[in-house]
């Protein structure tokens, strides 16, 4: 049983303020941590090394300073952060980095990143910007040479059954965190979008079975509850990239909405899809993260001939959230820069008209500074679904 | 909406080589006989971008290519993008995005729903297209997204991605050990180009006449490299500005003879200037390198200003999207779409051994670090647009290596004679900040209130050294 | 027992507050300024005062505009865009688009058939594409702020403003008129191109009849005239377009108090206290 005055949640504020504390502890233990940024890097083949993945976060209270003196301010506002923080020593107890190709500002400032930290082991991760035949083919083998590489770096050989069990690990807190979803079907929710959101980055800063770990007892106390820690309100779907700071979240929920499912990198985009098992393992976690991974960065053949075909394709997965969570309205979260998302707002605004879902288009600068601006925009769209 | 206002039209730019002046009108012909074809409805049009490796194929095939990034860049030069760039906005597309996208959509847009060009449209306008051939890459992401969006507004016209990755250069990985596997998905992408166009053209790939524009864009490669390394003559015969001219035929006429034959009269034209000793500044007094960035292209008139201080450009880092095939390590093969995807592969791995045997080096650095040598380089330009990261991002952390080699102090370095001798490296370096299109990001008083005090250092630096 | 409702709106430079019954009763407006704003009670105070009432005697109390959060004798809270929407198609049940031009911040509201909102579009805290643009100029210029709107229509020339960013404009603005260029031509330039930014922004709404302009911005006739020039739409202007804020915001009281009434539930209300704003 949980004690009341140890709730869970106080563990899980504790990961996601202290990010990363738990990491620091594990490495005076001899764990060797492995940072990665986006959700293209196959988590699974870090943890069959023997070493610890770890998802650096960006922070929107930290104004970006040392960042600024060797990258541009045009590239992604939230990887600025990132970076920023990273130039800053905040992450100078991981042992290595593996960035994938995510976007533009990855690829452009990946010399910036490996030679100005102090990380023994970086690596590249080469994502096709296709789904074909080839270009499977083609990352089969990239992952093997990340593969190969990591277990250079790590002094151990990955095996098949280490990866095997590694996705098994990983699956399992998918299973959760769909699990930990489910909760949210009540009207109004039972877990707050807040607390799940730090929950599942406080699982990002630790290893695989510590996260199952506490996403079970998570599930535990959210289970128990007698009621929701929200009052009912327009229920809200999140669409967007990585948002790795609960403060948009927050304010929804602060303004009367109950955020009741997403699209975001640290949501349901990283979370939901899950790895085949059975077969050969490198092919099945490629097929998970170019496939099962929807970003707008791979690029989908429209195979209907028509727009609203396309769109219904492309974006299919909000629909059918959207209906499984009987979603009121919709935020469509963009970064300023961000060319892979920002090129589909059109689009995408077409789609949720075509699911008569109201919808908010913000575009943001990843900063604690904007709240304000966004806080009338937010209560605006929440009075106007709620007329 | 309301009536469109056009910015003034900008001074034309002088221009050095007789070569350069040239490129308008055969931009302007090409832009019409995209139209006329159109017209014509004998040859299809496609929608493509540059830097793909893949003119051959098209030409191979009939296929006229719509360069995309070349007609957005058309109106940002006549000051005529910004009615597109508000279309694309009011779409709800940001203007931190690609404004060469944003422009291109925001067109097309306008275009679909008259069913007919938009008023005065630059140069007749950009044809509705019959296919569109995008390409995901490791480049720039807009490349995928671009013709996606568009295809918002013409979903009867059909995309086909293409996927043409290169290794990214990682210090601690031997990009040999990939070549393998890349070469091989380059080329099946390839090839599915090939699929996808011949169904549209209902035409067979000649694969005869496909090695023969494979063999004259090679041959055109390595005259471009003669022509341009002819640009370190002091004072040097041509510069950036002329450059920005002569890209046209590197990156959008690859793969014709008129390519080849322009670099023909280009070659000889500098070889009689050097002969003169004509340079592109009647007195060359500072010689810089464009070093990074897309020009802002309603701002040529820039390079003039350079050139009126004194300061001549004899190479830049931009659209120079060639290098010397016999220096790359290109595998013989007779089939030239084997050898494309080598090609590609050796162009963008071309520095990456040089770039290892220095340390702090990477390729981008590298590439500045032999420029700056062979030019004999005072000083580094480069721009920063604030709508593209795919040349713009990097920059920054580009000059702080080169700042590591090139420093305020004097090196002891042993000099022709052998003998040891205190010498000044310093490398000052400006950055301009503005955008490719949108003319609302710049500003010229600002703009020449930087170039002027780069130069008062140059002038500084140089005066030191004569003490 | 006659039912009183009151909204506040307290912007970035005005605070305005409105009384109602049936009927618009009472309005006044004063400054906001850093030291004002905490005393926007004085504002209610002297709308009772013209209204000859008392505040006990006031039914229900609703805030907005940018300072709503900070009211703490205010019964609920509503944007300024769900109230200037209010306020504005009471006046005009025609609306369809309505551009709201604040001192801070320009707002585009979409309206459906049934007075609904269905879109909005605010710009980004950006001098450039708001009422302070003007102020800026105006100062440089010289002009009395009320008379720069009379000033422009003099002009024949507008002179073209290239600079976006208030700070490049004023010094462009500056430069112009050192070379000679008319004070009455660089404000319609300037309004032209203040214009010209707002219906970028609210074009992403598709504009439609009718277009209601509203806020400080829409008392300038300058202004006005080139938005209706440059959208190429007729532009109505409510006869006091500093209170449709206020209005809307008394009406929303009033929507809610009707309501409450109709289904029986208690209505949540605040003491009646009038006090300081805290700071924000």
């Amino acid at each position: 049983m949980i004690d009341k005055e140890n709730n869970i949640f106080d563990t899980v504020k504790n990961y996601y303020n202290d990010y990363g504390f738990r990491a620091k502890d594990l490495k005076r233990e001899g764990k060797k941590f492995i940072g990665y940024v986006c959700s293209f890097v196959p988590l699974e083949i870090i943890t069959a090394s023997g070493s610890l993945p770890f998802r650096v976060r960006g922070n929107i209270h930290e104004p970006i300073t040392k960042g600024d003196t060797l990258l541009e301010t045009i590239v992604c506002p939230y990887y600025r952060s990132v970076f920023d923080l990273s130039v800053k020593g905040e992450y100078d107890f991981l042992s290595g980095l593996v960035i994938p190709h995510g976007c533009d500002s990855m690829v452009r400032s990946f010399s910036a990143w490996s030679y100005g930290l102090p990380f023994s082991y970086f690596h590249f991760v080469n994502i096709p910007s296709v789904c074909d035949e080839s270009s499977f083919e083609f990352f089969d083998a990239e992952l093997d040479a990340f593969r190969k590489s990591l277990g250079k770096f790590t002094g151990k050989a990955i095996t098949e059954e280490h990866l095997r069990q590694a996705i098994r690990a990983y699956n399992e807190n998918r299973d959760k965190v769909r699990a930990l979803y489910e909760l949210r079907k009540a009207d109004p929710p039972l877990i707050s979008g807040t607390e799940l959101t730090m929950t599942l980055t406080a699982g990002s800063s630790l290893p695989i079975e510590e996260s199952n770990d506490l996403f079970d007892q998570v599930l535990t106390e959210v289970k128990g509850r007698g009621k929701s820690p929200l009052k009912k309100g327009p229920r809200i779907f999140i669409d967007g990239a990585c948002l790795d700071n609960i403060e948009l979240i927050k304010l929804v929920e602060e303004l009367g909405g109950n955020v009741v499912a997403d699209t975001i990198c640290n949501g349901a985009r990283d979370h939901f899809p899950k790895t085949d098992v059975g077969g050969d393992p490198i092919h099945a976690l490629a097929h998970r993260y170019l496939d099962k991974i929807n970003c707008p960065k791979t690029y989908r053949a429209n195979r209907a001939g028509t727009f609203e075909g396309d769109i219904a394709n492309r974006f299919g997965d909000v629909g059918t959230y959207a209906r499984e969570f009987r979603v009121d309205g919709a935020i469509l979260y963009v970064y300023k820069y961000c060319d892979p998302f920002g090129f589909e707002v059109p689009a995408r605004k077409a789609y949720y008209q075509s699911l008569n879902l109201p919808l908010l288009h913000l575009e943001d600068i990843y900063s604690a500074g904007t709240i304000s601006q966004l806080r009338t925009r937010v209560q605006a769209f929440l009075e106007m679904i709620g007329q | 909406m309301a009536e469109e206002q056009k910015e003034a039209k900008p001074k034309k730019r002088m221009t050095a080589t007789k070569a350069a002046a040239s490129i308008g009108p055969m931009v302007k012909e090409f832009i019409t006989g995209t139209l006329q074809a159109k017209a014509e409805g004998k040859q299809k049009v496609a929608y493509t971008f540059i830097v793909c490796h893949h003119e051959e194929i098209f030409r191979a095939l009939d296929v006229i290519p719509v360069w995309t990034e070349n007609f957005a860049g058309i109106c940002g030069a006549k000051r005529d993008a910004e009615r597109f760039l508000q279309r694309a906005e009011s779409l709800g597309l940001s203007r931190s995005l690609c404004t060469y996208a944003l422009c291109g959509i925001g067109f097309d847009q306008w275009r679909e729903e008259l069913g007919q060009m938009p008023p005065e449209a630059p140069w007749g306008g950009q044809v509705r297209p019959d296919f569109m051939i995008s390409s995901g890459q490791i480049l720039c992401d807009p490349r995928s997204k671009w013709y996606q969006a568009s295809q918002q507004f013409m979903p009867d016209v059909p995309i086909y991605n293409i996927d043409l990755p290169y290794p990214l250069f990682q210090e601690n990985r031997d990009h040999r050990e990939a070549l393998g596997y890349y070469h091989q998905y380059i080329v099946k992408q390839l090839r599915g180009l090939v699929a996808f166009l011949e169904e549209q053209t209902k035409k067979k790939m000649n694969y005869d006449r496909l090695r023969e524009l494979v063999d004259l864009s090679d041959r055109t490669w390595n005259l471009i490299d003669e022509t341009y390394k002819l640009r370190r003559a002091a004072p040097c015969p041509m510069g950036t500005g002329d450059a920005m001219n002569t890209m046209v035929p590197i990156n959008f006429m690859m793969a014709t003879q008129k390519a080849y034959d322009f670099f023909v009269d280009l070659k000889k034209e500098l070889e009689e200037k050097i002969a003169k000793g004509e340079g592109e500044v009647e007195n060359e007094k500072y010689r810089l390198m464009w070093g990074g960035g897309l020009p802002a292209w309603y701002a040529l008139n820039d390079f003039n200003y350079f050139n009126s201080k004194g300061a001549s450009f004899p190479v830049e880092t931009t659209y120079r999207m060639v290098a010397p095939l016999h220096e790359m390590d290109i595998p013989e093969t007779k089939d030239p779409i084997e050898h494309l995807a080598w090609r590609w592969l050796g162009y963008w791995t071309f520095w990456y051994d040089k770039a290892k045997k220095r340390p702090g080096s990477e390729p981008d650095v590298e590439r500045l670090i032999n420029w700056i040598e062979e030019y004999k380089i005072d000083g580094v330009v480069m721009h920063e647009a604030f709508s593209c990261r795919t040349w713009h991002v990097g920059l920054i952390w580009q000059l702080h290596q080169l700042a590591k080699i090139y420093k305020p102090i004097p090196v002891y370095m042993i000099g022709k004679d052998g003998q040891k001798g205190k010498v000044y490296r310093e490398l000052p370096s400006l950055i301009l900040e503005s955008d490719i299109i949108d003319i609302t990001s710049y500003s010229e008083v600002d703009t020449r209130n930087k170039i002027d005090a780069f130069v008062e250092t140059l002038e500084s630096i140089r005066a030191n050294r004569a003490t | 027992m006659t039912s009183y409702f009151a909204g506040i709106d307290i912007g970035s430079t005005m605070t305005k507050a409105v009384i109602l019954n049936k009927g618009g009763i009472a309005s006044i407006i004063g400054p906001t300024g850093p030291e004002q704003r905490r005393l926007a009670n004085k504002v209610m105070e002297e709308a009772l005062k013209k209204a000859s009432l008392s505040f006990p005697q006031i039914t229900y109390i609703v805030a907005t505009g940018y300072g709503r959060i900070n009211v703490p004798f205010s019964d609920k809270q509503f944007t300024e865009i769900t109230c200037h929407a209010k306020g504005i198609v009471h006046l005009f049940p025609q609306a369809r688009t309505i551009i709201d031009i604040g001192g801070q911040d320009v707002k585009g509201i979409k309206i459906d058939a049934t007075g609904k909102i269905i879109d909005f579009v605010m710009n980004d805290k950006c001098a450039a594409g708001s009422g302070r643009f003007i102020e800026v100029i105006a100062d440089t210029l010289e002009v009395p702020l009320d008379q720069v709107g009379e000033r422009s229509l003099q002009s024949k020339n507008p002179s073209k403003i290239s600079n976006i960013c208030t700070i490049w404009a004023q010094q462009e603005v500056a430069s112009s008129l050192s070379e000679g260029v008319a004070i009455a031509d660089l404000l319609a330039g300037v309004h032209q191109s203040l214009a010209d930014r707002i219906i970028r922004m609210v074009n992403r709404l598709r504009v439609e009849d009718s277009v209601i302009v509203t806020g400080g911005g829409a008392k300038n006739r300058g202004l006005i005239k080139a938005l209706s020039e440059q959208l190429g739409h007729k532009v109505l202007v409510p006869e006091d377009p500093l209170i449709t804020g206020a209005l809307g915001a008394a009406l929303m009281g009033k929507e809610i108090v009707e309501k409450a009434r109709q289904n029986n539930t208690p209505l949540e209300t605040k003491e009646r206290i009038l006090e300081e704003i805290e700071i924000l």
